[in-house]
């Protein structure tokens, strides 16, 4: 159905994408991955009209599409593609967003809301979701916004949809949900590309697979014929080795960080203790409370009660900087959101926490750089300079400047939301490596991870959360996804 | 051979680039400077080079601290009625006299408490933004409404003489080896802020607070006092200019005594190439800032254009400051 031939395409003078064939039978679930900066979203945005290809053609449906169709062309014909970050007005309803500039009008010209609501009911009921079409897109869930994202795109009588990595945000439950969807809208006839990280989940849903490395093409494949490791291997170009971790080995006494008693409105009197050199993983679906635990640790959420004792000691703390002197540190799950300033360098952003432990009110521009190249160095941070912009750094490496402000101000307890959210396979290895170094060193680790297979070759416990309790305490020796899905879930 | 050649070329272009990226706000600066000489020849005299430096000085020392609360991601609009409020703590201060003809208040003390006043408008600002967390824009709009209604009530919205005495009218009138006294003032400040931006820990904080106010604050940056600080920082030059501004009329107009600096301050940080977003932004492109805004206003008179077109002209300058750092990102 869909035919992409010989596919160019460069920015500023580098080529990303190197003559790439794709093609997409109709009803097919395609895989398609590769590292970041593989060429797969350039790939998509194009096929959807956001870029305009250099060289190569598109034929849809035995017909040559037009080079510089735009996205609501494409749209028409019958593609769309749901992006990474959801393209949805928040201030405005599902109905609204679903029909945006194709309002259904009354006579008078105005928008007939009514018709409006119904039509959009429909179409999500086809998708078998229960959203009210009035509502506001704000008062959603990702998941929820992701439905409406499809509702739209299947409004447009969809043929080919394609999703951007569609599961980056969503729990494991929803992510079946998802897939459900995915199976169901392949049976109607309509071929879906899916875009992904987490290459079980590509083999789960997928009919076929297609990996890119570099912009090139490496080969397209039936998914019954490979395994993940395979892929991953393709992707990468060299062998990828699979760790498990195993039980903590240090001393059990000596414990770093004790929470005891966290309740508020959503945890529900949690405890737990991390140990020097332990890495410690937190595992539950989304809406457990993993996050917001971290965050009354951390001084940024109000607690009802509860206490906090680091190397034994009871401290308070009400604000960040008070866990901060504590030597606790913090790596968001949202690093263009809590984690860095994007707007300036690296020397800046590796350095706002050291500078806030240290005293005097000059900052020691020269040491400061010093110190900002040798973990440039530690991390192999990839960048042009230590005074280049973070927003122009790769995923991967502003996920590790994010953590170097914490190495560099000598954090004992570090807490980790989501490492490696957004990051791709290779530097995702690194960062594994430098969170098992950081232990070795005795830093007591804490990772709050919706990736299961991140929690299992990493973490040498695993605290399961559900509904702001502490639902079970896994060591790796007795780990499975299993067992911490039947705690996640509490049934 | 070919591909050598090529990235010679594009490195050269780079190096272009990157001279243009820093330095763009000087090279129009200095591009200014000679299609002014070339208009009006007198422009390039001395003595009205050293006028427009005086004349710029007030606004130029609120583009100074307001310099630090844009790129704190906030703004001021209350500058011109608190300088005309503290002005007129100063004159009312400075004006009393004894029987003798001494001054009642010394006056040092008359211009700390101008000082005092202006920045205590500030912190004012400040604790209601942070604390009450609504928007810089109304608060300080409010705010300066307020501090306008004020000083008119007190005042019975008359123009008040102050003592004019050569020790007071000197400040803003004298000169130092032919640099009028205010650009002098205004300087020592530019360089002591400069330092205080780019060298110290609170200078970096300011940046960060208004590029991502969350990553700061989970970064243990302490918010709100950071923001506080540079309103107050804003206050006191706005007490600076206050007391140039006094000094140099020895009188305060309730009325009028600053009127539209809070605007004209603004517009000379923006041309300058700080981002009103907050995050970005630099104090030399501010000092750059009010000086091209004096040459315009000099360059009216010299070309004998209307006052009233002055406005359409300033205009213009920042919509085509603004045009051109777009078209660098």
């Amino acid at each position: 159905m869909l035919r992409m031939k010989g596919i160019c395409k460069s920015f500023f003078g580098v080529e990303v994408l190197h003559n790439v064939d794709f093609s997409v039978d109709k009803g097919e679930i395609m895989g398609l991955c590769g590292e970041n900066g593989a060429g797969k979203s350039t790939l998509m945005k194009i096929l959807s009209g956001v870029h305009t290809l250099d060289a190569g053609e598109v034929v849809f449906k035995d017909n040559i599409i037009r080079r510089n169709a735009t996205p609501l062309e494409m749209q028409h014909v019958g593609i769309s593609m749901i992006h990474q970050e959801l393209n949805l007005l928040n201030e405005l309803s599902v109905a609204q967003n679903i029909f945006l500039c194709r309002e259904p009008r009354g006579a008078t010209g105005l928008i007939n809301f009514n018709r409006m609501h119904e039509e959009a009911a429909g179409i999500l009921e086809k998708l078998g979701e229960k959203i009210d079409p009035k509502r506001k897109v704000r008062d959603l869930k990702i998941a929820q916004k992701q439905m409406v994202e499809i509702a739209k795109a299947i409004s447009f009588n969809v043929e080919l949809l394609v999703m951007d990595e569609p599961t980056s945000a969503l729990t494991g439950r929803e992510t079946k949900i998802l897939f459900d969807l995915i199976s169901n809208l392949s049976a109607q006839g309509i071929a879906v590309v899916f875009i992904s990280h987490r290459l079980k989940e590509i083999i789960d849903v997928g009919h076929k697979v297609t990996v890119l490395r570099d912009g090139y093409f490496v080969a397209t494949k039936n998914v019954s014929d490979v395994t993940a490791h395979e892929l991953a291997t393709l992707m990468v170009g060299r062998e990828v080795t699979e760790s498990k971790a195993s039980d903590y080995a240090g001393d059990p006494e000596a414990v770093a960080l004790e929470v005891r008693n966290v309740s508020d409105v959503l945890l529900k009197g949690v405890d737990f203790k991390v140990r020097r050199g332990e890495i410690l993983g937190f595992s539950g679906l989304i809406g457990a409370g993993r996050t917001e635990l971290m965050e009354v640790v951390f001084g940024i959420r109000k607690p009802q009660s509860g206490s906090v004792l680091v190397e034994g000691k009871p401290v308070t703390i009400r604000s960040a900087i008070d866990a901060i002197k504590a030597d606790l540190g913090f790596v968001t799950e949202d690093r263009k959101e809590t984690g860095l300033v994007l707007c300036r360098d690296i020397v800046d952003n590796a350095n706002y926490v050291s500078w806030q432990k240290s005293p005097g009110f000059f900052k020691g521009k020269k040491s400061s750089e010093e110190k900002t190249k040798r973990i440039i160095e530690r991390l192999a941070i990839r960048c042009s300079s230590p005074a280049q912009n973070v927003s122009n750094l790769s995923g991967g490496n502003q996920q590790k400047v994010a953590l170097s402000k914490w190495l560099l101000s000598g954090a004992k307890v570090l807490v980790l939301d989501e490492p490696t959210r957004g990051v791709d396979v290779g530097a995702r290895q690194e960062i594994y490596q430098i969170i098992k170094e950081l232990a070795a060193e005795g830093v007591a680790i804490v990772i709050v991870s919706s990736d299961l297979p991140e929690i299992l070759s990493i973490c040498e416990r695993v605290i399961v959360m559900h509904e702001g309790r502490i639902t079970g305490t896994l060591n790796a020796s007795e780990l499975s996804e299993a067992k911490v899905m039947y705690y996640a879930t509490d049934v | 051979m070919l591909a050598v050649e090529k990235r010679s070329e594009s490195g050269a272009l780079e190096l272009l680039k990157r001279i243009w990226r820093d330095y763009s706000v000087l090279l129009v600066f200095g591009a200014i400077i000679v299609i002014c000489g070339i208009a009006a020849p007198r422009f390039i005299n001395p003595d009205n080079l050293l006028n427009i430096l005086r004349n710029t000085s007030t606004v130029g020392a609120i583009a100074l601290g307001m310099t630090f609360v844009i790129i704190a991601g906030g703004i001021d609009l209350s500058s011109g009625p608190v300088l005309a409020t503290a002005g007129a703590v100063l004159i009312l201060l400075q004006r009393m006299v004894n029987p003798d003809g001494t001054p009642v208040v010394p006056l040092a003390v008359a211009i700390l408490a101008c000082l005092a006043v202006a920045t205590a408008f500030g912190f004012v600002n400040g604790i209601i933004i942070s604390k009450a967390k609504l928007p810089p824009f109304i608060v300080t709009l409010a705010v300066g409404i307020i501090a306008r209604s004020l000083v008119m009530y007190f005042m019975r919205g008359a123009t008040v003489m102050g003592n004019n005495i050569p020790q007071f009218t000197g400040i803003g009138n004298g000169s130092v080896f032919n640099v009028p006294i205010p650009f002098i003032v205004v300087i020592v400040i530019a360089i002591v802020f400069h330092i205080i931006l780019t060298r110290t820990k609170f200078g970096t904080y300011v940046f960060a607070v208004g590029g991502n106010e969350n990553a700061a604050l989970y970064s243990g940056i302490k918010v709100d006092r950071i923001r506080i600080a540079t309103y107050m920082l804003v206050g006191l030059c706005t007490g600076v200019a206050a007391t140039i501004e006094m000094s140099r009329m020895a009188a305060v107009a309730a009325a009028t005594s600053g009127s539209q600096y809070e605007f004209e301050a603004i517009t000379a940080v923006i041309v300058g190439g700080t981002s009103l977003t907050g995050g970005k932004g630099r104090l030399i492109g501010s000092i750059v800032g009010f000086i091209i805004l004096g040459i315009v206003n000099n360059m009216m008179i010299m070309l004998n254009i209307s006052p009233y077109l002055s406005g359409a002209v300033k205009g213009a300058v920042i919509l085509f400051a603004v045009l051109m750092q777009r078209r660098e990102r």
